[in-house]
């Protein structure tokens, strides 16, 4: 094993954050004395740390550990993406956790190890480590949604993600058993390789449709969509802010990859699949967002059309520009995401409860100007008014699609973002036009504070970041390297 | 007469379909759900396992050595996951896991 | 012929069993037939020439994984009778969805030369004079390294969930603090008093 040197440097952020994960675990359990805070300060750092090491690693092709693991410019952009929102959930987080308990060191040590199979996900390039790295990622997610051990709600998200969670992952699993029965062969070029060159059997189409649908779940696609309001709403602010950022980019991009990989050649029997699940989601996300009452729930079901809507340009033929417009949306929503619940989660009704409903936000621009001034940018971004970012991520997407012909999907998400538009704006109306509700206060920290403040220039001069920064130019590189 | 591999898979996909009758038909019982979610990874081992044997391939029994590794871990953290929930609700029946709804 | 015959044992015995798991009332009739379930499945599994997947699956199964289940159903310490089987509020949509996954696999299926000679499983067995272990073990440790290593991560985690969900810290309990037993030392802990006696006579 001359070569596993090798192979190590190249996935050497991955091995970092495995080392300080380790580290940081030992840290808590001996050292009993403010054993949160320093785990939550060093694994923030860690973090960033690894972030930008994805950046400044080679960007080149790598297959490595006998074609386990695929190292290119789509994976090292999307854990760099990936790793940075974990970041900021750590910072987020870091107020409520240290009120709830001080020593629950565990909790940045499992968002470091399920970021950590996050990335593996990214880059997976056989159907072993795939699922290993989907269940490294979700068994963290499973016990953060039951978090609060003494709350009813946090310990009923618990057991209806987990449920749902364990069946989504063993459709996938008969699926991959399916494909590698139909294939011969678990590792990905080898289906590609024998996808290319035989007619795809049937047994290999629904071994497809099997991992698809264990995969839907995982983004909260449509039919498979139930667990999401539950779990954001029972799962405590913090965790949910997780739930609704990393995670979601995590498995779209397993999905780019798994589709665009060794699934390419079988274009024509998952396209349709995922056209559906597109519009269906836009549309449930949108309609039924409309009634909510509560935040989470509406936070929710906006992020199950949001969905949809990246789903778009997965419903495409292959072109970097695709690819592209798919990984800015993203960058998008991520952001405007963590700015919203750094904003819902800097106010409380009283001690140490959060805001729950809608309603307790009325009026808070008399109190909290910045907050609802934030709170509303983030809220037209998500709504696709023109100068925010929101607005570029639809129009790459939409344009994505005119350009490859599918003009009624595109009519279809417009005519969808409009109706969109009225809850989120109904929330902005909320925010300024309501009678004020007084008791609510404000219970800011450093970390929320720095948060909003970058998410809200982040979408407030997108056009600028996007023209002047190389974001755009990493995208469209990641966007060359999938073939 | 001979075994073949249609064989394993109908055995496969009859065991799978129970397990996921099981996960819908058992929502008064957590702990039932959980064992139904063990029979249709075992129903995946099984499928694994005669793919491997037929292609002459031990790549699919390696896979099925790592799906009995996560379900042993799954079971754990599903396990302790129900404990919590007992100990707040003080029963496990999940047709009562209606404080949410929509 | 006696294989053949030994198949349809185990596969009647796995089936049956897995409907009573499913349909049993009491959880503790539950593990007991997913344990069947997983012996027969053992032998489904020596068969098809699986050896070690056979005897690891006895042991994970039945000697861990359905003893925590058991030791779980025990320490809720629930009445199975307070819990109402509405069967039939649930029984439909559940004979649907089985009802149609059953369909679509049997659909993809039925293709009969899954089921002619070539497609043998039994008696088709690798002719290496390597054994089933040996070879499991050369590629775990070589070509699957890296997958290896993330199911130990994959176990890491789940050691870590199971504590962070379950363990309390009750300050009434007394514990057994180890260093500090072994610290003591007789001056701290023997105060010798002179006591003076007065001898009456």
């Amino acid at each position: 094993m001359g070569s596993l040197l090798n192979d190590s440097l190249v996935i050497a952020p991955e091995l970092f954050l495995i080392v300080s994960a380790i580290i940081l675990l030992m840290l808590g359990s001996f050292k009993v004395k403010n054993s949160a805070k320093i785990v939550l300060y060093l694994s923030t750092i860690t973090l960033f740390f690894v972030s930008f090491l994805e950046l400044i690693m080679p960007w080149d092709i790598s297959i490595i550990f006998n074609e386990s693991l695929i190292e290119n410019s789509f994976s090292r952009f999307t854990k760099s993406i990936i790793f940075m929102s974990s970041a900021f959930v750590i910072i987020l987080s870091s107020r409520w956790l240290i009120r709830y308990d001080e020593k629950a060191f565990e909790y940045p040590i499992l968002i470091l190890f399920s970021s950590l199979g996050m990335a593996l996900m990214v880059s997976a390039n056989d159907l072993i480590t795939l699922y290993l790295a989907i269940e490294l990622q979700s068994l963290p997610l499973y016990v953060l949604a039951s978090f609060r051990r003494d709350n009813i709600n946090s310990g009923e998200a618990g057991i209806k993600y987990f449920v749902l969670g364990a069946l989504s992952s063993s459709l996938f699993l008969f699926g991959a058993s399916l494909v590698y029965g139909f294939t011969g062969s678990v590792e990905f070029f080898e289906i590609s390789k024998v996808t290319s060159y035989s007619e795809v059997s049937a047994g290999l189409v629904v071994g497809i449709v099997f991992i698809l649908s264990g995969l839907i779940f995982k983004i909260s696609g449509v039919p498979f969509h139930m667990w999401t309001p539950d779990v954001y709403e029972g799962s405590a602010t913090p965790v949910t802010a997780f739930f609704a950022t990393a995670p979601k980019m995590a498995a779209m991009c397993m999905l780019v990859n798994i589709l665009y990989g060794p699934f390419a050649d079988s274009f024509y029997s998952w396209q349709q699949i995922i056209i559906f699940v597109s519009i269906a989601s836009m549309a449930l996300g949108s309609f039924a967002a409309i009634k909510q009452t509560n935040i989470k729930r509406l936070l929710a079901y906006s992020s199950i059309a949001h969905m949809g809507f990246t789903l778009i340009a997965l419903a495409l033929p292959l072109s970097p520009s695709n690819i592209q417009a798919l990984l800015i949306y993203m960058l998008i929503y991520l952001m405007a995401n963590l700015g919203v619940f750094s904003c819902i989660m800097s106010l409380e009704k009283s001690e140490g409860e959060s805001v729950k409903d809608i309603s307790d936000l009325s009026g808070i621009s008399k109190k909290y100007p910045f907050i609802a001034f934030s709170l509303s940018i983030f809220m037209f971004s998500f709504a696709g008014i023109p100068p925010l970012a929101g607005f570029f991520g639809k129009y790459l997407i939409f344009r994505s699609a005119i350009e490859n012909g599918l003009f009624l999907l595109a009519i279809f998400g417009l005519l969808i973002s409009v109706i969109g538009a009225y809850y989120y704006i109904n929330i902005v109306k909320v925010v300024y036009f309501d009678e004020s509700n007084s008791s609510i206060t404000k219970s800011s920290s450093k970390g929320l504070s720095i948060t909003n403040i970058a998410c809200t220039i982040f979408i407030i001069f997108f056009i600028i970041i996007y023209t002047l920064s190389p974001i755009a130019e990493l995208a469209r590189l990641a966007g060359i390297s999938i073939n | 007469m001979v075994i073949e591999l249609g064989h394993y898979l109908v055995l496969a996909s009859m065991l799978f379909t129970i397990g996921v009758i099981g996960v819908f038909l058992n929502r008064e019982n957590v702990i039932i759900i959980l064992m139904s979610l063990e029979l249709i990874l075992l129903s995946i081992s099984i499928n694994l396992v005669a793919f491997s044997s037929f292609l002459n391939d031990s790549s699919g029994q390696i896979f099925s050595l790592f799906i009995l590794t996560v379900a042993a871990g799954e079971a754990a953290i599903g396990l302790a996951i129900l404990v919590v929930y007992f100990r707040n609700v003080g029963n496990i029946e999940v047709d009562q896991i209606n404080k949410m709804s929509g | 012929m006696f294989p053949v015959l030994l198949f349809y044992i185990f596969s009647l015995a796995i089936i049956a069993s897995a409907l009573m798991v499913i349909f049993s009332k009491q959880p503790i009739n539950s593990v007991l037939f997913l344990i069947f379930s997983f012996i027969n499945a053992a032998g489904i599994f020596l068969l098809a020439g699986a050896e070690f997947l056979a005897l690891i699956m006895v042991i994970v199964y039945v000697g861990a994984v359905a003893v925590l289940f058991l030791f779980v159903i025990m320490m809720l310490d629930f009445n199975p009778d307070t819990i109402k089987k509405e069967v039939g509020k649930h029984l439909y949509v559940g004979l649907f969805i089985g009802f149609i996954l059953f369909l679509e696999i049997i659909l993809m299926m039925y293709s009969p030369e899954l089921f002619s000679y070539e497609y043998q499983i039994v008696g088709n067995t690798v002719k290496t004079s390597l054994t089933n272990t040996e070879i499991l073990g050369n590629l775990i440790y070589t070509e699957y390294f890296l997958q290896f290593q993330i199911s130990g991560f994959i176990l890491l985690v789940a050691m870590i969930g199971a504590i962070v969900l379950t363990l309390r810290h009750r300050d009434y309990v007394r514990r057994q603090i180890v260093s500090d037993q072994v610290a003591r030392d007789p001056k701290l802990s023997i105060e010798l008093v002179d006591i003076k006696l007065k001898i009456r006579k």
